[in-house]
C-alpha cells in the first residue's frame, strides 16, 4: 500500500517537471530517499550521468535567474555612479558583495537630521536632494547628489549621524548598502575612501556656495541655478518637481516659487506645468541664474577631469557578463 | 623513558577533525539553506573541529559526477569512518545529527 500511494505521489510531482527533468526522474526508484526529498522539495538540482550535465528544478532555476538578474542590475548599476565606476575590480567586487539596488521614489526621505545612518545610498538615475532644517518649516536646500556621488558622507567621516535630511528629488534606482557594512568595506578599499574623500569636500564647497548664494542672489537666480543643477544631476532637461519641493530647496515661500517660476515661463525659459519642469532654452536660464552655478559647475568638472571621468557623464548601458544560470551547460 | 614522552605528547595534540563536503547548486533557496543549517550545526556541536568543503557542481560538475553525487543540496562525511551521506536542505537538524554520528541517543536507537 505504502509503495503505491508514494509512485503515484511521485508521478504526479513528476508530470509537473520540463521533459528533460521527468526523464531522469523517472531512473530514480520509487520510495527512495531521493524521491523522498524531491517530493519534500528540498532538492535543488539533480545531475543527469546519461547526458553529463545538470538539470536544476525550476525552483532553484527561478531563484537564481532572480538572483542573477538583481546582480547584473547592482553591476551594471555600480559602472552608472561616477564614485564606483572609477574604482578598480578588486574594490568593485567587494563592494558588490554589500551592496543591492532600489528604487527611491520621488519626495520619499532616506536621512532625517540627529538620525544614525541605517544605509548609504549611491544613485543611479535618481538625484537626491540634501535640505539644512534650522525649524520644521524653516529648510535651505545645501546640496544635491546624483549619479556622481554618494548620500550619506558623514559616514565616511567617522560620524554615524546625519546632519541633514536627503530627499529624493527626481526618482530612480539607486544602489544601497547597509551604513556598517560599509564602514568595514570602507576600510577594505582605498581607492574608495580616496574618492570619498575628494567628494566629500566637493560636497563641502557646494554647500559653503549654497549658503553664501543664498544670502547674496535673489529667488530668481536661485530657481535657475537650482533647476540647471537638477537638469545636470538628472541627465535631463525635464524632471518632475512640486512648487513645495522647490520653496523647501530654496529656503522660500510657495507665493515666491509661483511668481519667479511663472517669470521664467513667460520669457520661454522654461515649461513649468503641475509640476512638470522642462528646460527650454538653456543658455538663457544660464544667463538669469547667479554665477555660482557656473562656479560649482567648472568645479564639478575640473574634478572630473582629474580622476578620468568623460566630463559628467559615463555610459549607463555597459555588457554585463553572462548570467550564472547559463553555466549549466552540457559537459563535452 | 623517551619514548614514553613522546607518545603522550601525541595523545596531547590529537585532536578528531571531522572532514566534510557539501555539494550545492549556486545561490539556490535549499542550497543557500543547507550552507545556513551545516554551518549552525558545526558551530553548536563542533565548534571548530571540523573542516568543510562546500563545492558548487554549477561550477565543477565534473567534481560532483566523479564523487558520485547524484542531486544537490548533498552533504558528505568524508571522515572519520563511518562515511555518511545526507540529502536535502538540513533543515531536520536531528538526521543531519545522526549521519555525522553526533546524535549518542540516536545512535543506540538505530
Amino acid at each position: 500500500m505504502n509503495d503505491g500511494s508514494t509512485s503515484r505521489a511521485s508521478a504526479a510531482v513528476t508530470t509537473g517537471y520540463p521533459v528533460r527533468l521527468q526523464g531522469v526522474l523517472s531512473q530514480l526508484a520509487n520510495g527512495s530517499r531521493e524521491r523522498r526529498a524531491i517530493d519534500a522539495g528540498e532538492i535543488d538540482a539533480i545531475i543527469d550521468y546519461a547526458r553529463r550535465n545538470v538539470i536544476l528544478f525550476p525552483a532553484a532555476r527561478r531563484a537564481l535567474q532572480e538572483g542573477a538578474r538583481a546582480r547584473a542590475i547592482t553591476h551594471s548599476g555600480l559602472l552608472a555612479n561616477s564614485l564606483l565606476a572609477v574604482l578598480p575590480h578588486e574594490e568593485q567586487r567587494r563592494l558588490l558583495q554589500g551592496l543591492e539596488s532600489v528604487r527611491l521614489q520621488l519626495g520619499a526621505v532616506l536621512h532625517e537630521p540627529g538620525e544614525a545612518l541605517q544605509f548609504v545610498y549611491f544613485p543611479i538615475d535618481s538625484v537626491v536632494c540634501l535640505i539644512a532644517t534650522v525649524e520644521s518649516h524653516k529648510e535651505l536646500g545645501v546640496g544635491l547628489v546624483g549619479p556622481e556621488g554618494m548620500v550619506g558622507i558623514s559616514d565616511v567621516l567617522e560620524a554615524n549621524v546625519s546632519s541633514v535630511r536627503a530627499l529624493v528629488a527626481a526618482m530612480g534606482m539607486a544602489l544601497r548598502m547597509e551604513a556598517t557594512c560599509f564602514w568595514e568595506t570602507l576600510r577594505q578599499c582605498p581607492r574608495l575612501r580616496h574618492e570619498l574623500y575628494r567628494y566629500t569636500d566637493d560636497k563641502l564647497t557646494l554647500a559653503r556656495q549654497a549658503l553664501a548664494c543664498n544670502c547674496f542672489h535673489s529667488a530668481e537666480q536661485r530657481l535657475a541655478r537650482w533647476l540647471l543643477m537638477i537638469g545636470d544631476h538628472a541627465r535631463s532637461r525635464g524632471f518632475f518637481l512640486t512648487q513645495e519641493f522647490l520653496a523647501r530647496m530654496l529656503g522660500v515661500r510657495r507665493v515666491t516659487v509661483t511668481q519667479v517660476a511663472s517669470s521664467l515661463q513667460n520669457r520661454a525659459l522654461i515649461s513649468y506645468k503641475r509640476g512638470n519642469i522642462h528646460i527650454v532654452n538653456r543658455s538663457g536660464l544660464e544667463a538669469v541664474s547667479c554665477r555660482c552655478y557656473r562656479r560649482l559647475k567648472d568645479l564639478h568638472e575640473r574634478t572630473a577631469r582629474a580622476i578620468g571621468l568623460p566630463g559628467q557623464l559615463i555610459s549607463r548601458k555597459r555588457r554585463v557578463g553572462n548570467a550564472p544560470w547559463r553555466q549549466c551547460l552540457p559537459l563535452r | 623513558m623517551n619514548r614514553q614522552r613522546k607518545s603522550k605528547l601525541r595523545d596531547a595534540d590529537f585532536t578528531t577533525v571531522v572532514m566534510l563536503r557539501l555539494y550545492i547548486a549556486g545561490d539556490a533557496p535549499n542550497s543557500v539553506q543547507a550552507i545556513a543549517n551545516l554551518e549552525a550545526i558545526c558551530q553548536e556541536y563542533l565548534q571548530g573541529g571540523h573542516k568543510l568543503e562546500v563545492i558548487d557542481v554549477l561550477k565543477h560538475p565534473r567534481r560532483a559526477m566523479a564523487d558520485g553525487v547524484l542531486v544537490t543540496p548533498s552533504l558528505a562525511k568524508l571522515s572519520p569512518n563511518p562515511v555518511a551521506n545526507i540529502i536535502g536542505n538540513l533543515s531536520d537538524k536531528s538526521k543531519v545529527l545522526l549521519a555525522l554520528g553526533l546524535a549518542r541517543k540516536s545512535r543506540s536507537v538505530q
